[in-house]
């Protein structure tokens, strides 16, 4: 499904080029649950967010179900935003005009789904959620572990592929993250979904079953989580 | 502190180039536009300032109260002075003036003509000159000067323009008209341009002809009288004697009209309405209270531009606050820096408004043609005007986002967390609105003011005025004589079509009115219009008849066409009806032989009047000359040199109707460009306004944008909303403006009687004008903010 190879990036400064990434080639396949691990500033936001194209890279190729995303116009990136792709973010990034129910029917308004097929959707997200009875609550007056829900279930709205998530725990007390971890787990195992996730915590990376690890830009380990 | 607090506002103003630019070139065209108009306002309210007994110093004026209407006139009769020298205790002095034009001929030593010119002359008495008594003699003084006949006084610039200087025109002569030499017998100083007395030659009031006129019934604007008050008084306190004096010489009897005379304070004179003056020049106050709103406006919209930039950008600025807060400053201290923040802007707004103003000056110059002073330095005024401009604005505009800035919560300003007013109805937008509905008034106001002159200009005026020229011819018993000769001669050639001996084209301010008697019964609810004008005037203007036919060729009135507007007032419906009935008027008994169709005798401000034309050589001033169109400049020629051929020891004076006719608009042609101007300024200073402000949302929203740019948005979604709001209020400013619009429009329309329809055309091209460049304006920073890098604004916070 993802396909790397041999991706760079670098930021120029003063001609001193600062690596982020450097030479990562990998492969994820479809139901996957990949944590990707490592040191602060090892790159691992950045590969991320190479992965869900919010980032270009330097050099390397990537394809994304087999298209080659280098080479992708605007048009074609937000069509895989709107029908493969779901991002989770560690600070939620709700809007904050806008209620639970509104943040999650967002993404359904820009794929142009009819209103009916819309009600429905996010009915049955908030039900499997329990957020139900919050619905008509702003994300200020959530707790963090209810507006990170909130976040995977405005991801999970538009059906995506796979989930990118970037620290997808990291505002939240143990428990809560516990509780996303599982949801992941779940959706992973259920539905197949792809998940990847960024992640210090060895713990949460236990609950996926393969993990890279970064170091200085270079993937220094890959993997496989024994269940 | 001071110091410091100015390099720190130095520093952030250089972080944050663009706003600042933004925010002084709104503010310092604004500004310039002020200073401008402060600059004309004040000339204008120093008219005949600094006279040293000026609340004493009046001027008698004329009023009548007719059944239908009433008149004014800034004259008095000739009488009135010896009289009221006598029988008014209240004056101590009295003193009249009298304004004619006359041919002007100065010969060298030698006896040979030198110059001749056409000069508006004054004759006047002493004592005009002991009320005025600041008007300074260079040479000579009022008694000595002008208490004999034949006596001159020049203004020094005019007796270098006719001697070559002060000393060679002392005990010179100068030839006035056909017999009579003037000998200069003083100086006086040059009148400054911001007077009613544009006095260049006063000749003594015992040469002028017409000084034994005893007729109290006959005024002429021209002819005026300025008094003094004996000190302590006031014009209140003559009431009484004015009264009197009023009932023992107008009778109500014998004088049409309740005839009275009026005291009229000198510095009233410029701004009065109803009165001429001498310069010609008079504003009315309305006008000037105009300007001072629009420049009022000018910077309040110029405000409003600073007001929402700074509070928007202030949370980039919450940081610092919160840090210098729990530092430990006050918020006093906190205002006073961000006061001194502005007012580094506003003072380097100042600085490029005097440029500004500076390079515009000569433009303003040419639009006021040359008639009034524009100096930056001219006056020490306008440096406390700009003093107090530049206060002014730094606290209008610098309070309120201080006070904003300054009330930041520290613990949330330091984490960057302040969010200015979501939703709701803030006061940025309240502030949008009312700059929008500004700029609206002002557009739909130039598009009437444009759309009238264009009306004005178009209108048929039941007349045909193109290719007429008038040719001032003169008026003394010996050139009467010339009259058929210069008209064969004329006649004859190629390029004249036709001419006519008259007073005045038919559409022309120089009115000359009186009662009349109709089939024998007096009228006492209207005047009628007097023309003088030979039978070809109708075919020179292409005046047509639709009843009767025209006089016979005659110097002396032997009929009279009379115009439908008469008919209408007498209530005669049948015009046929009116052929044969004589009427008497200004001692002429005529009988009505024809009715021409109406036409626009005056401005079109004004209705027509009634009208009757007939014939007397004796009173022709002019003669209207219709010229081929093809040979217009080729025929002036040639009239010219018959003309000096004929009349050797005149001035040659011509004018075309057109030119002439356009000339009664002028003061309307000059707003209309003013408009043009500030309505360009304040659409500038509101677009850049609103740039600024896009720029501001943009920057908050972009975390929002990113977010649903991941949701899968695409630009032009994103471009849309973010100029959704924009739209709608300029749409709101639109609607409050369109009331408030259309009473200032439908004002100032109704000083003409005839003009447009205010239609809704107007207020919907505002519309669309406003809401198109907003949304230019607006599309260009969403645009870059919508196709921004999304992870930038999705980093962690």
């Amino acid at each position: 499904m993802i396909q790397l190879t041999n991706i760079e990036k670098y930021y120029a400064s003063k001609g001193v080029k600062n690596y982020v990434l450097r030479l990562v080639t990998t492969t994820i396949n479809q139901g996957e649950f990949v944590s990707i691990m490592g040191p602060s500033g090892a790159g691992k936001s950045t590969l991320l967010n190479i992965i869900g194209m919010l980032e270009e890279p330097t050099y390397g190729n990537y394809y994304f179900m087999g298209e080659d995303v280098t080479s992708l116009n605007e048009r074609k990136r937000i069509e895989l935003y709107r029908n493969h792709i779901g991002f989770v973010f560690q600070a939620y990034h709700l809007i904050d005009e806008m209620t639970v129910y509104e943040n999650i029917e967002a993404p359904l308004l820009y794929k142009k789904i009819g209103s009916a097929e819309r009600a429905s959707r996010i009915a049955d997200l908030l039900d499997r959620f329990n957020i139900v009875a919050k619905k008509d609550l702003f994300p200020n007056q959530l707790s963090g572990g209810q507006q990170q829900l909130v976040g995977i279930a405005r991801a999970l709205a538009a059906q995506p592929s796979i989930i990118l998530a970037d620290e997808p725990t990291g505002n939240l007390q143990s428990a809560q993250a516990e509780e996303i971890m599982t949801l992941f787990k779940k959706l992973n195992e259920e539905e197949g979904i792809t998940i990847i996730q960024v992640t210090h915590s060895e713990r949460n990376a236990q609950y996926g079953n393969r993990i890279l690890h970064i170091a200085d830009g270079v993937v220094k380990e890959d993997l496989a989580v024994k269940a | 502190m001071f110091k410091l607090n100015l390099k720190i506002a130095w520093r952030n103003l250089w972080k944050n180039k663009g706003y600042t630019l933004i925010n002084i070139l709104g503010l310092s065209i604004g500004m310039a536009s002020c200073i401008l108009i402060f600059i004309f306002i004040r000339f204008q309210l120093s008219f005949d300032e600094g006279y040293k007994n000026e609340d004493r110093i009046y001027r008698v004026v004329t009023d009548w109260k007719y059944s239908a209407y009433e008149d004014f006139s800034s004259g008095v009769p000739v009488p009135f002075a010896a009289a009221a020298r006598n029988e008014i205790a209240g004056f101590e002095k009295v003193g009249s003036i009298v304004k004619r034009n006359a041919f002007l001929q100065i010969n060298d030593a030698s006896g040979k003509e030198k110059m001749k010119s056409q000069e508006a002359v004054y004759y006047a008495q002493p004592d005009f000159f002991n009320v005025l008594s600041d008007i300074r003699w260079i040479y000579s003084a009022p008694e000595l000067a002008l208490a004999e006949p034949n006596t001159v006084v020049l203004s020094a610039q005019y007796a270098k323009k006719f001697f070559g200087s002060v000393k060679e025109a002392i005990g010179n002569n100068i030839r006035l008209g056909e017999k009579i030499t003037l000998k200069v017998a003083g100086i006086i100083q040059d009148m400054p341009q911001n007077s009613s007395f544009p006095l260049k030659i006063v000749i003594s009031y015992e040469t002028y002809k017409g000084r034994f006129n005893s007729n109290w019934d006959s005024v002429n604007s021209a002819f005026c009288s300025y008094v003094l008050l004996k000190e302590g008084l006031k014009a209140e306190d003559l009431q009484q004697s004015i009264a009197n004096f009023n009932k023992k010489y107008y009778p109500v009897n014998k004088i049409a009209g309740n005839q009275e005379n009026k005291l009229q304070l000198l510095r009233a004179i410029h701004f009065s309405d109803k009165y001429d003056n001498f310069a010609n020049s008079s504003i009315n106050r309305s006008q000037i209270y105009g300007l001072a709103i629009i420049g009022l406006f000018l910077i309040i919209t110029a405000c409003i531009n600073f007001i929402n930039l700074s509070t928007a950008q202030s949370v980039t600025r919450s940081k610092e606050v919160g840090v210098r807060k729990v530092m430990g400053s006050k918020r006093s201290q906190l205002i006073y820096q961000f006061l001194t923040e502005t007012f580094v802007v506003s003072l380097a707004a100042l600085l490029i408004a005097c440029v500004v103003t500076e390079l515009a000056i000569p433009t303003m110059q040419h639009l006021f043609r040359g008639r009034i002073e524009f100096s930056l330095f001219g006056h020490p005024s306008i440096f406390s005007f700009m003093a107090i401009l530049v206060i002014f604005i730094s606290f209008l505009a610098g309070f309120y986002p201080a006070l904003v800035i300054s009330g930041f919560k520290p613990a949330l300003a330091i984490k960057n967390k302040i969010a200015l007013n979501k939703g709701g109805l803030s006061l940025r937008k309240i502030l949008v609105v009312a700059q929008f509905a500004i700029t609206v008034t002002l557009i739909v106001g130039t598009l009437v003011v444009i759309r009238q002159m264009e009306y004005v200009q178009q209108k048929s005026l039941g007349f045909n005025p193109s290719a007429v020229a008038m040719v001032g011819i003169p008026n003394d018993s010996i050139s009467k004589i010339k009259y058929n000769t210069f008209k064969e001669r004329i006649s004859k050639l190629s390029g004249v079509n036709n001419i006519s001996f008259c007073q005045s084209p038919p559409l022309s301010s120089n009115i000359n009115s009186s009662d009349f008697t109709y089939n024998g019964v007096k009228n006492k609810d209207f005047e009628l219009r007097n023309i003088r004008a030979d039978e070809n005037f109708f075919k020179v203007f292409d005046l047509k008849l639709i009843a009767g036919k025209l006089y016979r060729k005659s110097d002396t009135a032997n009929g009279c066409v009379v115009n439908e507007t008469f008919l209408k007032k007498m209530s005669i419906t049948n015009p046929q009806e009116a052929i044969g009935k004589v009427i008497v008027t200004s001692g002429n008994t005529v009988p009505i032989v024809g009715v021409v169709k109406d036409f626009n005798d005056q401005s079109l401000r004004e209705q027509i009047s009634a009208i009757a034309i007939f014939p007397g050589k004796n009173e022709y001033w002019n003669v209207a000359v219709k010229i081929d169109s093809k040979q217009i400049a080729a025929t002036m020629k040639e009239i010219d040199e018959i003309w000096n051929s004929t009349f050797p020891n005149g001035v040659f004076d011509s004018a075309f109707v057109n030119e002439t006719i356009n000339g009664y608009y002028e003061s309307e042609q000059i707003m209309g460009v003013l408009f043009k101007i500030f309505a360009g300024v304040i659409i500038f200073i509101s677009f850049i306004g609103l740039f600024g402000l896009i720029s501001f949302v943009a920057t908050q929203r972009t975390k929002e944008v990113a977010i649903r740019k991941v949701l899968g948005a695409s630009t032009l979604e994103l471009v849309k909303m973010l100029n959704g709001s924009f739209l709608v209020m300029v749409f709101v400013a639109n609607i409050v403006a369109w009331p408030v619009a259309y009473l200032f429009v439908s004002k100032w329309l109704a000083g003409f009687a005839y003009r447009i329809d205010i239609s809704i055309w107007p207020f919907t091209l505002a519309m669309a004008i406003s809401m198109a460049i907003t949304l230019v304006t607006v599309s260009v920073r969403s645009y870059k903010a919508a196709s921004a890098n999304t992870i930038d604004a999705l980093k962690y916070e």
